[in-house]
């Protein structure tokens, strides 16, 4: 009988709850929170539930040696993190994006790119705040790019840049990606007047296979001669596409962007899910990460909507641009450009902004992905 | 299109010629010793003379193929050897060659010593132009050497500017205290730039550039492609253009577009009767033990979203 109750005294010491810190039950609840957030709000479902259950992987009390944590070296969780430690998930799920993606709106009226160019202001306005906070600068470049808006590029520059922040990156990057819609609506009202929301795009011409063809070899071999150290996303994002466009590789097109995007997705958000262990996520850089996070989506919104304003003054009526889709710069694809079409919509029912606002959207992707690129040539 | 060709030409030699002359154009003499009986060891565990050459780049350079020299009328005196990888010299990085007159010896052995020398020179790979050039000072003494204060700074034309005696050599190492203790790039450049501003206005030159490359290039496209649009509808439907060109969408489109979108929105009613038909869908579902309907006995929940 005593060898039974020491047996369960031993074991006792194995389990979740004595190990138990509230620190864990904090992070536990906010697992539960992306959860809910994705399942009833159906924001980000894709990306909110993998990371919200990571989280609760990662969060259950431990004592070392057990071998199973996400930071034991070994463990299987270690082993699938490696894929975001050493930043080889994010290129293949921008292979996927660049299969998924339709670039016809960018190339129908390519001076939409400029707009995506404009909204990466956001990532350098983090780095200055993150400067000014205290942060060095390698860690200020990790923080910044979550102005991108682009989950993968963040995961990818703060692996480099800054690992140890890069949970809380991740984290902050794709809540303000699902908050899209809440934060930039009013930033776009309060910079545009009734006249302008109401301005009407031309339609965008079709685009030819040729055309569609070109644009990522010509794009990569552009983007990827001016910044090199953004090879691993350019080279996959415009090699997806090309996948896509070429029109002989359909096989593997819908693998790239079918159930490879989806295993490594899956992968990346519950791995990035379970490395917010509480003891490593719960510090008061993570608060001012968060903080950071939400000015850089201000800023960048800021930034495309007045850029569009700013451009208008050089076009004729007529070529002018709805400043409506400046927010859609940033890349959270597709959802900044359904705000665009959103807001849009509120005050002309009859004028869909959609395939306008997806010009900058994906440009955004390619400016957030150069910008990386020049933070990882200058930080790394 | 011959606006685009001559385009494309411009941008890609610039980008050739821009990437081929940042490379060894960085390299620079950075110091030198000529009496060596303390000082750094070959390989062989001798003491020579030695050459330290500084790639003051942020990119790798590769020197194989350039030339070291005592001579200004030989300019192509000591040809660097290509196939060594040993001379592709990483960024902010340093290499040693020996002035020992030994080439035998490997890559890094000279064919000539600086006991009589006037002058080290180094030359590219052309055999002609000279990269950088510096006196050879007989006064210096044992175990003192001649280099530049700061690495890379100073004078490429001879003159000496920039370079000082050191009685404390630094081989294959920073002459520069300041550099030393630098750190890593992200320090340096917190230092270089505290608030931000300069990263931030570099960068989004280049994002900008990049862009609205991109942009010309494609507006280039785009407009080529719409003339070859054009022509080629001209050639179908003798000077009717407008029937298929890219960038015209024939009037019948918009007009079926602007019909649906009208009975979509202004008129439900029009849905009030139904065909009836009932569709059946094969289900395609692949077979494996997980996803048999034995096993599982119901279908994975899908929720159904409303319309938007």
């Amino acid at each position: 009988m005593g060898h039974i109750i020491e047996n369960l005294r031993q074991f006792w010491q194995f389990t979740g709850f004595a190990n138990f810190q509230i620190g864990y039950l904090v992070m536990i609840i906010i697992g539960c929170i992306f959860i809910y957030l994705a399942i009833k709000k159906d924001w980000e479902p894709m990306l909110l539930v993998p990371i919200g259950f990571g989280i609760l992987i990662g969060n259950i009390p431990l004592f070392a040696g057990l071998n199973v944590g996400v930071y034991e070296e070994g463990s299987v969780l270690n082993i699938l993190y490696q894929g975001v430690q050493r930043g080889f998930y994010p290129p293949l799920i921008f292979l996927g994006i660049g299969a998924m993606t339709d670039f016809s709106a960018l190339i129908a009226n390519p001076k939409l790119l400029l707009i995506g160019a404009a909204a990466q202001f956001g990532i350098f306005g983090a780095y200055a705040i993150s400067l000014a906070l205290g942060f060095d600068a390698s860690q200020a470049g990790a923080i910044g790019i979550i102005g991108g808006a682009d989950g993968p590029t963040a995961i990818f520059l703060s692996s480099r840049l800054a690992p140890t922040l890069m949970g809380a990156i991740a984290v902050s990057a794709y809540s303000y990606m699902a908050l899209v819609p809440v934060i930039q609506p009013p930033i776009m009202r309060l910079l545009t007047t009734k006249k302008e929301r109401l301005i009407r795009m031309k339609p965008p011409r079709p685009v030819s296979p040729t055309e569609k063809k070109l644009f990522p070899i010509i794009g990569f071999l552009l983007t990827a001669f001016i910044v090199p150290s953004g090879i691993p996303l350019l080279g996959m994002l415009f090699f997806g596409n090309l996948l896509k466009e070429s029109g002989v590789t359909k096989r593997l097109a819908n693998t790239a962007s079918g159930p490879l995007v989806d295993i490594v997705t899956i992968l990346i958000g519950v791995t990035v899910g379970a490395s917010t262990q509480a003891d490593q996520f719960l510090r008061w850089e993570s608060v001012k990460i968060f903080i950071i996070g939400a000015c850089s989506f201000v800023i960048a919104t800021f930034a495309g909507v007045l850029f569009v304003k700013f451009f208008n003054l050089f076009l004729k009526e007529g070529n002018k641009i709805n400043p409506l889709i400046g927010n859609s710069g940033v890349s959270a694809v597709p959802d900044a450009a359904r705000v665009s079409n959103n807001v849009g919509l509120e005050y002309d029912p009859k004028n869909y902004l959609l395939m306008h606002a997806m010009g900058p959207n994906v440009a955004g992707v390619i400016g957030s992905a150069v910008a990386a690129g020049m933070l990882l040539g200058f930080l790394g | 299109m011959k606006h685009l060709k001559l385009f494309l030409a411009v941008v890609g030699l610039t980008l050739c010629f821009t990437a081929g002359a940042q490379s060894q154009n960085a390299m620079r003499l950075n110091e030198y010793l000529i009496v060596n009986t303390a000082d750094y060891q070959d390989d062989f565990g001798q003491q020579n003379a030695w050459i330290e050459l500084y790639n003051s780049s942020y990119g790798t350079v590769d020197i194989a193929g350039c030339f070291l020299s005592d001579d200004p009328d030989n300019l192509t005196k000591y040809a660097i050897p290509g196939g060594d990888l040993a001379t592709k010299v990483k960024p902010r990085q340093h290499v040693i060659f020996w002035a020992d007159n030994l080439p035998d010896r490997g890559t890094f052995h000279l064919c000539f010593d600086l006991a009589n020398a006037k002058e080290i020179i180094f030359t590219k790979g052309d055999g002609k132009t000279i990269i950088d050039r510096i006196p050879v000072r007989h006064d210096l003494g044992e175990n003192v050497s001649f280099g530049r204060t700061t690495d890379g700074i100073g004078s490429t034309d001879g003159s000496g500017e920039g370079w000082e005696v050191r009685t404390s050599t630094s081989p294959a190492h920073y002459n520069s205290k300041e550099l030393i203790n630098k750190g890593s790039k992200a320090s340096r450049m917190k230092e270089i730039d505290p608030y931000g501003w300069v990263l931030a206005l570099t960068a989004m030159s280049v994002v900008f550039v990049a862009l609205i490359l991109l942009y010309f290039i494609f507006k280039a496209i785009g407009n080529a492609n719409i003339r070859a649009g054009k022509k080629r509808s001209a050639a179908v439907a003798g000077t009717d253009v407008n029937k298929s060109a890219y960038g015209e969408v024939p009037g019948e489109v918009y007009a079926a577009i602007a019909t649906a979108m009208h009975l979509y929105q202004e008129d439900d009613e029009n849905h009030d009767e139904e065909s009836f038909v009932v569709t059946l869908h094969h289900t395609d579902r692949t077979y494996s033990p997980w996803s048999s309907k034995i096993y599982t006995l119901r279908e994975t929940p899908q929720v159904n979203k409303r319309r938007r």
